[in-house]
């Protein structure tokens, strides 16, 4: 009796504690109890062979992780939509500020969004970026259809606060009625970056999707928390992609996916000429009407070639009469995509047992392939010219370089046997001249990382030029029209301004 | 993919199979072979149909000479209809690798509701007047009278059926109940009545577990099955259940009255006979003389309803002198009825033994037990004589010589229980004259006497020893399988603290605390901000539902739960039920997310799944025990313990852990699938209770998720769910071999002859 008379008694004090305990904040969670409940860093840890505690080695995962998704992309000489009109959807729902990523859902989104947004122009300069924002159950639209990636990370950085539902109908309905406007040839796309794990609609979700379908919007959803229904209905009916982060990390990876431009849709990709300006720098210190700002500018600026308004940035679409207007390096970039190189393939440790068939060395970096205490790492080597890559050339090769030096290098030597004639040699000398030999290559990956965050244009360039000549030599009829008329060296320095 | 299991050659429809698909073959082999039954239990989602029916189907194709007959028997109309479908593709597949000589008949059996192409008769609205609208059209007297007077309707399609005879039979193939009426439709037969007449020619039947267990029904359909038949009762798990209310009536006010205004029209429809004919009451007498009604005689259309006792506890006998009359066979059951009346006038609650029951009946209204025995075949043969065929209105005398057929029959294993209101209610007067059956056995009996095996399967059948127990039968096969997965695709979870580390429970003292409803409420509300699409709560009963919905409702943790999810509740009405269920999973599948809140042992936790987004996550509040004070439970336990040794605690346990295995194991239906189960209850962690749960929940309890609080619970949930969102690989990457390819099983049988040689 006495007992159950205390018991009584602490839980009655309990109670009274909670409550002081609800009072004081709504999360209800002390700095203590937020480690053990959220951060629970001790499961980041797992113990060796030999006991010792490190780290998780993810390396090899990531890795294995990231040849699946070559293999699944690169099936040769797919037509990809490199013109793309992609709509950023971030949520700022109730749910983006949930602290299970630090410091908070919402900014690791945004932060992710800002990487992506360069990375994609990068990779794809014909195409267009636009924001839209998901908070108190409407769809807001922060930056419309634009190709400066500035402009969009400034709008979306100032406006980080998230409260009430989200809902995905609203986003789809306003992203549609959006891209319904822009040209057949565009590819349609929406990325949706979903924190919530419900949505709040106005009306049937089914039928804004089936809309969506209808329109060829290409709709790819990656989540932060937990795997939702809809999102996985909406993504398969569009034919985008739908992924869930496990953590920051894994996030940048699904969102940076989305960088290469996807496979076309098959009905939707006939083949028809488009009409495009190229134009030209406008002169330093004329004066004229901006279009796109309508204000006057000082210098700068582009003059479009059919109706001679102002345009502040490539590419874009003339305000005026309409016409597309890129420059012809934006082409030029865009054109890897379409020839990409074969996955290498894995070599194991285990099967080239043999310590002298062992490569010693990376081709691409010239590092040791081997572990430290010589023994044999995993590598990879290119099914053509069979040498052999370390994994960090591996993925440096295939995301960014898209060239293969073992194969390069070789065909250089054949075509130079064959004695091809003067253009060849001249071209070989600007190769070589833009990447230096293999040597050079772990140089240029460590700088361009580097030098990125300062001005990418101007590596972009080196990288360009390669392209411009590759392409002569391939000889793309159409292209090479774009080309011709854009090679003038005054058209350079253009694009490192943009 | 076709492979042999020791001297069978195994048609099996799919390129890979799982491993645990073929141990339980291995062992259903070994059962058939030995001519004995067996029990097994498998997880939800391994393939158990598939495996069992091209066991089965090419064990028959493999001995030609003496092929065995399958009874397949399902719970529902709908699990029929998916049981036959699988068999259709199986049987395509064999047809197509051992040509025409494979084929079979297989079809499935339901009731006229189910079946009946009529449309006049089948826009009735239950059961029992579609087959009293069909016995208007179809009865022998009716359609000897339509032969004279042409303006008398009757059934096209069952005349059509009869004018074919013997020609009417279905070609060899696999015939769902919609093909069966659709085939009916073409042809202008009654699907009904071929479908009842093929059974005896089909080598593969799929029914009701009533049409084997109940008497009444399996005198009729089943009592012509041959002896060399396989007998599956799949889901079985709450077979007990079924075979005690098989053989259980209750009585109630209502059906008194009702029995009554039957006993008025019979009594005027004898009076009218006596004065337009006679002799056909004075031709009922002699037949009675001679015998009991000879049902042989009666055609096939007119046997609705057989002896609710077991076949051979039926007399052999002719009907007792003083209720060979009509007039004097009404008299007794106008006795009989008042009687019942006055019993239910008591204010106390009584029990007592069939004996003393009828040693009751026989010194206050003077029947004694020969005449209770006969009471249902000599209504039988009277309403036959009258020519009664709207037999929907006369269910309620029915019931009242069903019980006096019952309660003359047995002596042991019943018990007569007369309660003058519910417990719960002690306020409203509700009298209810129980005749309940407390040995399962009984009814099951007869089937495992019969047929040469009996396979009793499920999904949960732990502990697996109890239910030959139960049953009293000796199995010689019983095994439990677990399921082999790429991925941890289950995981439970036993919640024993809320997040103020206090015990929760449902323990009857701590159930009503404020503390632990308020501890209930945060685990639910912390659970919906974190787990996407469909949660399902279950409760221990209806009114714990109804306290705790409304105790969250005044603290304000409903609302806060409707921020994240819409909530629906299961009701005892079947409409409002099923109409909340629509909407759940309308809420599911758009994206907006729900909570369904549900009750242990109800109609939802029994029969509707919720696989996929429709069910991310079950919470199971409270051990599902049953109502420990109800008079019919209090004296089923008296009979286990005195009759099986089965103490009471250990049978109570084993009740409520299947019901909560059942409840949870509604989340998961296949290997794709995924979902979590929270076992939020301080007794769930005790050995006793945790160690009756089926083997594939124990194996994914990991011991780490035995004690957990609610905010352990919120974060291994989101963990899982993290994880579970990534992109599935079926064949299972982590060297888990989980789908085995033919080379995959030849090598392994060989390597096990190795092992054994």
């Amino acid at each position: 009796m006495s007992r159950k008379e205390s018991n009584d008694e602490e839980m009655q004090f309990n109670r009274e504690e909670e409550e002081d305990d609800e009072d004081e904040n709504g999360r209800g969670l002390d700095a203590w109890e937020r480690t053990y409940a959220d951060e629970r860093s001790w499961e980041s840890l797992q113990e060796d062979e030999s006991g010792l505690l490190r780290p998780i080695d993810n390396k090899t995962l990531y890795h294995a992780q990231y040849r699946r998704r070559l293999r699944t992309s690169s099936a040769a000489r797919i037509q990809k939509g490199l013109i793309r009109y992609l709509y950023i959807v971030i949520d700022l729902s109730r749910a983006a500020g949930e602290m299970d990523y630090k410091p908070s859902r919402m900014v690791v989104v945004a932060r992710q969004a800002e990487a992506f947004i360069r990375e994609f122009f990068d990779q794809n300069p014909l195409s267009q970026i636009g924001l839209v924002t998901l908070k108190d159950g409407v769809a807001h639209c922060l930056t419309d259809l634009g190709g400066s990636p500035e402009s969009h990370i400034k709008a979306l950085m100032g406006k980080l606060t998230s409260s009430g539902d989200a809902s995905l109908q609203n986003g789809l309905d306003l992203v549609h009625s959006l891209l319904n406007q822009i040209p057949t040839y565009g590819h349609r796309e929406v990325l949706i970056l979903y924190s919530a794990l419900s949505t709040c609609d106005p009306g049937d979700i089914m039928e804004t999707i089936q809309k969506c379908k209808a329109s060829k919007i290409r709709c790819s959803v990656i989540g932060l928390s937990a795997e939702l229904y809809i999102c996985k209905y909406l993504c398969q009916e569009t034919g985008g992609s739908y992924y869930v982060a496990l953590d920051e990390s894994h996030l940048k990876e699904l969102v940076f996916e989305h960088a290469p431009p996807p496979p076309a849709i098959a009905e939707f990709a006939i083949a028809n000429l488009i009409r495009m300006g190229f134009p030209q720098r406008a002169a330093e210190g004329v004066i004229s009407i901006c279009s796109c700002h309508k204000e006057a500018k000082v210098g700068g600026g582009y003059t479009c070639p059919r109706c001679k308004a102002r345009i502040c940035e490539l590419p874009t679409e003339c305000q005026i009469c309409g016409l597309t207007l890129v420059s012809s390096p934006h082409l030029a970039r865009s054109y890897h995509h379409l020839f990409p190189i074969t996955p290498f393939d894995d070599v194991s440790p285990s099967v080239s047992s043999d310590p002298r068939y062992l490569p010693k060395n990376c081709f691409g970096c010239q590092q040791s392939l081997l572990n430290p205490g010589n023994m044999p790492a995993s590598c990879v080597s290119c099914p053509k010219c069979k040498q052999y890559f370390c994994l960090d050339c591996d993925i440096y090769i295939h995301e960014s370089l898209h060239n293969c030096p073992g194969c390069e290098s070789f065909r250089h030597s054949k075509t130079g046997k064959r004695g091809h004639g003067v253009l060849l040699k001249a071209e070989e000398k600007v190769h070589y001249e833009a990447r230096e030999p293999q040597s050079n290559l772990e140089m240029e990956k460590r700088s361009r990382d580097l030098r990125k965050g300062e001005s990418p244009q101007e590596i972009d360039l080196q990288d360009t030029i390669n392209k411009e000549i590759k392409m002569n030599h391939l000889d793309e009829g159409k292209y090479q029209v774009a080309l011709r008329r854009d090679s003038t060296p005054k058209n350079k320095p253009e694009f490192i301004a943009h | 993919m076709k492979f042999q299991i020791e001297d069978v050659t195994v048609y099996f429809p799919y390129d890979n199979i799982y491993p645990e698909q073929y141990s339980y073959m291995v062992e259903l082999k070994r059962a058939l072979d030995a001519k004995g039954h067996c029990l097994l239990e498998m997880p939800t989602g391994t393939g158990k149909t598939i495996a069992l029916l091209s066991l089965i189907t090419s064990y028959a194709l493999s001995k030609p000479s003496n092929p065995v007959k399958l009874l397949y028997c399902t719970r529902t109309v709908h699990e029929m209809e998916k049981t036959l479908a699988e068999l259709r593709f199986l049987h395509n597949y064999q047809v197509k690798h051992l040509g025409p000589s494979a084929r079979i008949l297989a079809l499935g059996l339901s009731s006229r509701k189910n079946l009946c192409v009529n449309p006049r008769v089948v826009s009735a609205e239950n059961r029992d007047s579609v087959d009293a609208a069909c016995r208007k059209l179809t009865a022998s007297w009716v359609r000897a009278l339509a032969v004279e007077n042409p303006n008398i309707p009757t059934c096209e399609f069952f005349e059509n059926y009869e004018k074919a005879a013997s020609d009417a039979v279905l070609p060899p193939g696999v015939y769902t109940l919609q093909d069966l009426r659709a085939f009916g439709k073409e042809k202008g037969w009654c699907p009904y009545f071929l479908a009842r007449h093929m059974v005896q020619f089909a080598n593969v039947v799929v029914y009701s577990y009533q049409y084997l267990l109940d008497p009444k029904v399996a005198g009729i359909i089943s009592k012509e099955m041959q002896r060399e038949s396989v007998v599956v009762f799949d889901e079985a798990h709450n077979i007990d259940n079924v075979c005690i209310e098989a053989l259980s009536v209750s009585v109630r006010m209502q059906t008194l009255e009702g029995a009554t205004r039957n006993l008025n029209r019979m009594n005027q429809e004898i009076e009218r006979l006596k004065a337009t004919d006679a002799g056909r009451l004075r031709a009922e007498y002699n037949r009675l003389v001679e015998g009991l009604a000879q049902r042989g005689n009666l055609p096939i259309g007119d046997t609705w309803f057989a002896n609710p006792t077991l076949p051979e506890d039926i007399l052999k006998e002719s009907v007792p002198g003083n209720i060979r009359r009509a007039e004097h066979f009404l008299s007794v059951l106008r006795r009989l009825v008042q009687y019942f009346k006055g019993r239910l006038q008591t204010e106390n609650v009584e029990k007592e033994g069939p004996v003393t029951f009828v040693a009751s009946i026989n010194a206050q209204v003077g029947i004694d037990q020969k005449m209770l025995r006969f009471c249902y075949d000599r209504l039988h043969s009277l309403m036959l004589t009258l020519e009664i065929t709207d037999t929907d209105e006369f269910l309620h005398i029915q019931t009242i010589c069903d019980l006096a057929t019952l309660v003359g029959t047995y002596t042991r294993g019943f018990s007569i229980i007369i309660e003058p209101f519910d417990e719960r209610m002690p306020h409203i007067p509700d009298p209810v004259l129980q005749l309940c059956c407390h040995d399962a056995s009984l009814a099951i009996k007869p089937v495992f006497e019969r047929f040469q095996s009996v396979v009793i399967t499920s999904g949960t059948l732990s502990p697996i020893d109890l239910y030959p127990r139960l049953l009293n039968f000796n199995p010689v096969v019983s095994r439990s399988f677990t399921m082999s997965l790429t991925r941890d695709c289950i995981c439970p979870m036993v919640l024993t603290r809320g997040s103020d580390q206090l015990p929760v429970s449902t323990k009857y003292d701590l159930r009503s605390d404020p503390g632990v409803e308020k501890n209930y409420g945060k685990l639910l509300l912390e659970m919906v901000s974190v787990v996407p699409d469909g949660i399902v709560c279950f409760f221990v009963s209806y009114s714990y539902m109804d306290g705790i919905v409304n105790s969250w409702h005044e603290s304000g943790i409903l609302k806060e739960i409707m921020q994240h999810k819409l909530v629906f509740i299961e009701t005892q009405d079947v409409v409002e039920t099923t109409l909340a269920l629509d909407n759940y999973r309308r809420a599911c599948d758009c994206g907006r997310g729900a909570v369904f809140f549900s009750v242990a042992r109800g109609k939802v936790a029994e029969g509707i799944d919720f696989d996929r987004h429709y069910g991310r996550l079950v919470i199971m509040f409270g051990v599902p025990f049953q109502y420990t004070l109800s008079r019919i439970l209090l004296a089923r336990l008296e009979y286990l313990r005195e009759t099986f040794q089965i103490k009471e605690g250990d049978f109570l346990t084993f009740d409520a852990l299947r019901q909560a295995a059942q409840c949870v194991g509604r989340v998961i239906r296949s290997k794709a699938d995924y979902g979590m189960m929270i076992f939020a209850d301080k007794r769930y962690s005790r050995h006793d209770k945790r160690s009756k749960l089926p083997g594939w929940i124990l194996s994914h309890l990991r011991d780490a998720h035995l004690n957990l609080s609610t905010d352990m619970a919120v974060h291994i949930a989101r963990e899982f769910l993290r994880r579970m969102a990534q992109p599935y690989d079926k064949n299972g990457a982590m060297g888990k071999k989980t789908l085995l390819s033919q080379e995959d099983l030849e090598k392994m049988v060989n390597g096990v002859g190795d092992m054994l040689f």
